[in-house]
């Protein structure tokens, strides 16, 4: 799953010379191979749910990716992640939906949501757009909290049942990580693949120069609805996965503070890369367990990483890596 | 239930939270008109601005005046120490900056519960006994804090008015290479502006703090309030800061006693969209160039 592949979110990267190719795909392939046989030979049941937890922020961070590709960044991905995790669990407690269903429900539902949503606020531009997402967020989060009917409140929901595939319940930790492995294959190839269509080089000269982009013709605001929609879908998709993986949910499952950690993730990773918002989520998500000793200074480490990233790699951990890829190959590409 | 007295509780309370909103928003437009930085940190300041208000107050027993001087000084000379070593660096980069503000929220935030813990502590009034005019009867505590809320914007408002230094802000506010061209230090007014700015946040957090409890996470209402004041009065003009801020907290407080805070609390977003969808640069705002 550590895959060095290239895909750009934001900058046109020249063709990579046929030796570096090969060699991404040797790279690929052995990070596959890994991916699959690692957890099989571990015991350590938190290992694999910390493994679930990577590629499921890894999932988050990329979604949040695909709407910063168009210059946009959201303060209110949580609560997509929590609208769809809500609209799965409830489908599946009240109406005794299968989860896997739920999961496709709750990324049509959350993405319909952004349409409607995008509509309106992606008329502003850049800050008031941010100004709102987070607004926006916060309204979802009093409401959850307050409608006690449904969501039942600062309880929560129990008893959310597990995704089960022809019958399989993927009940244990390691039954979910290839369900997730799937699920992040899928959306990262979804992704790469969408970015390297016509979308994608809409959606980069967009966040390039919104006036040129519209002046050449571009619907500036068309590609930005598609981005927010897809990013905003596969957020929710994602969150509803998870929320049959914790099998707990209330107000406080997602929260800012998540929506805060999704733009760490990105930043930290690059966020001009698609395989950024993948290597910031894989960072982050242990680190947690790496600062154990220092309770409650969690938090406050991820901000100062997140300014020191900022300030001295503002293209993120995705940028040494590839100068330290670039040096020895011919091709030489800048940036 | 008598509905004159009804109503001026809400008027009274209406007023004491839009006193405080505007100097929230009034504080955060100037930054954002001056910098172009969007502080997602000013939310923090405030909560700083209360804990000295609070720890001044309480521990010294010093006169409340000089708590709100304490707490807009230190606050004031830290937010021009943030702005030069961390806001500086993304002066060019308008959504780095952005992001910048959040970590640095973060940090305050966390670093609060850290040394103080999480729990809220009540702050004694200031003043105690009540007004009573006709039928209505006006606690003094609150009438104290529209007072001082008005006497600090009145200062801010001849600062920018009336002195060199404000009119400075105003030119680099208005159009920054001019503004250098005209021999005026960009490099002093930018953190002067941001100190200032967060030192408003802070005296208004003191101000809360007898009337609301003081805890790390106070910061984070007055800061989303600011945002929807800014969005109805348009970022960077302050005239709208000071209109959207009483006018946010006049539909707060009535919505509020008339439909809960929750409904208050949608009512007031959907105010916002319904703005934006007919102006989207505020009711007061400019359309950005």
């Amino acid at each position: 799953m550590e895959g060095s592949s290239t895909a750009t979110l934001g900058r046109d990267e020249p063709r990579l010379a046929p030796r570096r190719r090969w060699l991404s795909g040797a790279a690929l392939a052995v990070a596959l191979v890994a991916a699959l046989v690692l957890p099989q030979l571990t015991t350590n049941q938190f290992y694999i749910h910390l493994a679930n937890l990577m590629l499921l922020n890894s999932i988050f961070a990329v979604s949040l990716g695909l709407i910063a590709s168009v210059g946009q960044i959201s303060l209110g991905h949580a609560a997509f992640v929590a609208a769809g995790a809500y609209v799965s669990a409830l489908a599946a407690l009240s109406f005794k939906l299968p989860p896997i269903l739920g999961i496709v429900l709750a990324g049509l539902v959350t993405g319909l949501a952004a349409v409607l949503l995008g509509k309106i606020l992606l008329r502003l531009r850049g800050v008031y757009f941010v100004l709102v997402t987070f607004l926006a967020g916060q309204v979802f989060t009093l409401i959850v909290l307050n409608w006690e009917s449904v969501t039942h409140g600062a309880n929560g929901l129990l008893g959310i049942p597990a995704i089960s595939i022809f019958g399989l319940p993927l009940s244990t930790r390691l039954r979910f990580y290839y369900f997730a492995l799937a699920a992040f294959i899928f959306v990262v190839t979804f992704v790469w693949a969408l970015m390297r269509s016509q979308y994608g080089r809409a959606f980069r000269s967009i966040a390039e120069n919104v006036r040129l982009a519209e002046s050449s013709g571009i619907d500036v605001s068309h590609y930005q609805i598609v981005a927010f929609a897809l990013g905003s879908g596969i957020a929710g998709a994602a969150g509803a996965a998870m929320v049959h993986y914790i099998r707990f949910l209330s107000p406080d499952s997602f929260t800012f503070n998540d929506s805060i950690a999704y733009i760490t993730m990105l930043v930290v990773g690059g966020r001009h890369t698609m395989i950024g918002g993948v290597l910031g989520a894989l960072f982050l998500t242990p680190l947690p367990e790496l600062l154990r000793g220092f309770v409650g200074a969690q938090h406050i480490i991820y901000g100062v990483i997140l300014l020191c990233v900022l300030l001295f790699i503002p293209n993120g951990l995705v940028s040494i890596g590839r100068s330290f890829f670039n040096k020895g190959s011919e091709t030489g590409t800048s940036k | 239930m008598d509905y004159s007295i009804l109503l001026g509780q809400a008027v009274l309370n209406g007023l004491v939270i839009g006193a405080m909103y505007m100097l929230m928003a009034v504080g955060f437009t100037l930054v954002f008109g001056i910098m172009r930085v969007v502080n997602f940190a000013h939310g923090e300041f405030y909560m700083l601005g209360a804990f000295a208000g609070f720890f001044t107050y309480v521990y010294w027993e010093i006169p409340f005046v000089v708590c709100l001087l304490i707490a807009a000084l230190t606050i004031g000379v830290l937010g021009m120490l943030v702005e030069r070593t961390l806001i500086q660096p993304f002066r060019s980069d308008e959504m780095s900056g952005m992001i910048a503000t959040l970590a640095i929220s973060v940090i305050i935030q966390n670093g609060a519960v850290l040394l103080w813990g999480p729990q809220p502590r009540a702050m004694p009034d200031i003043v105690t006994g009540t007004l009573a005019i006709g039928p209505f009867s006006f606690p003094w505590s609150r009438l104290v804090v529209i007072a001082a809320a008005a006497l600090i914007f009145t200062a801010f408002w001849l600062f920018m008015q009336r002195t060199r230094l404000g009119r400075a802000m105003r030119a680099v506010a208005q159009d920054t290479e001019t503004a250098l061209i005209q021999g005026i230090r960009v490099n002093y007014i930018y953190p002067l502006a941001f100190g200032m700015s967060v030192a408003l946040a802070a005296l208004a957090g003191a101000l809360m703090g007898p009337v609301f409890s003081v805890s790390p996470f106070v910061g984070l209402t007055p800061m989303l309030k600011a945002f929807v004041v800014v969005i109805l009065g348009g970022l960077g003009s302050v005239p709208g800061a000071v209109v959207g801020g009483l006018l946010l907290g006049m539909i707060e407080s009535f919505t509020a006693t008339i439909f809960g805070s929750l409904v208050s609390d949608i009512l007031q977003l959907l105010l916002v969209i319904l703005i934006l969808l007919v102006r989207p640069a505020g009711l007061l705002g400019q359309r950005e160039a």
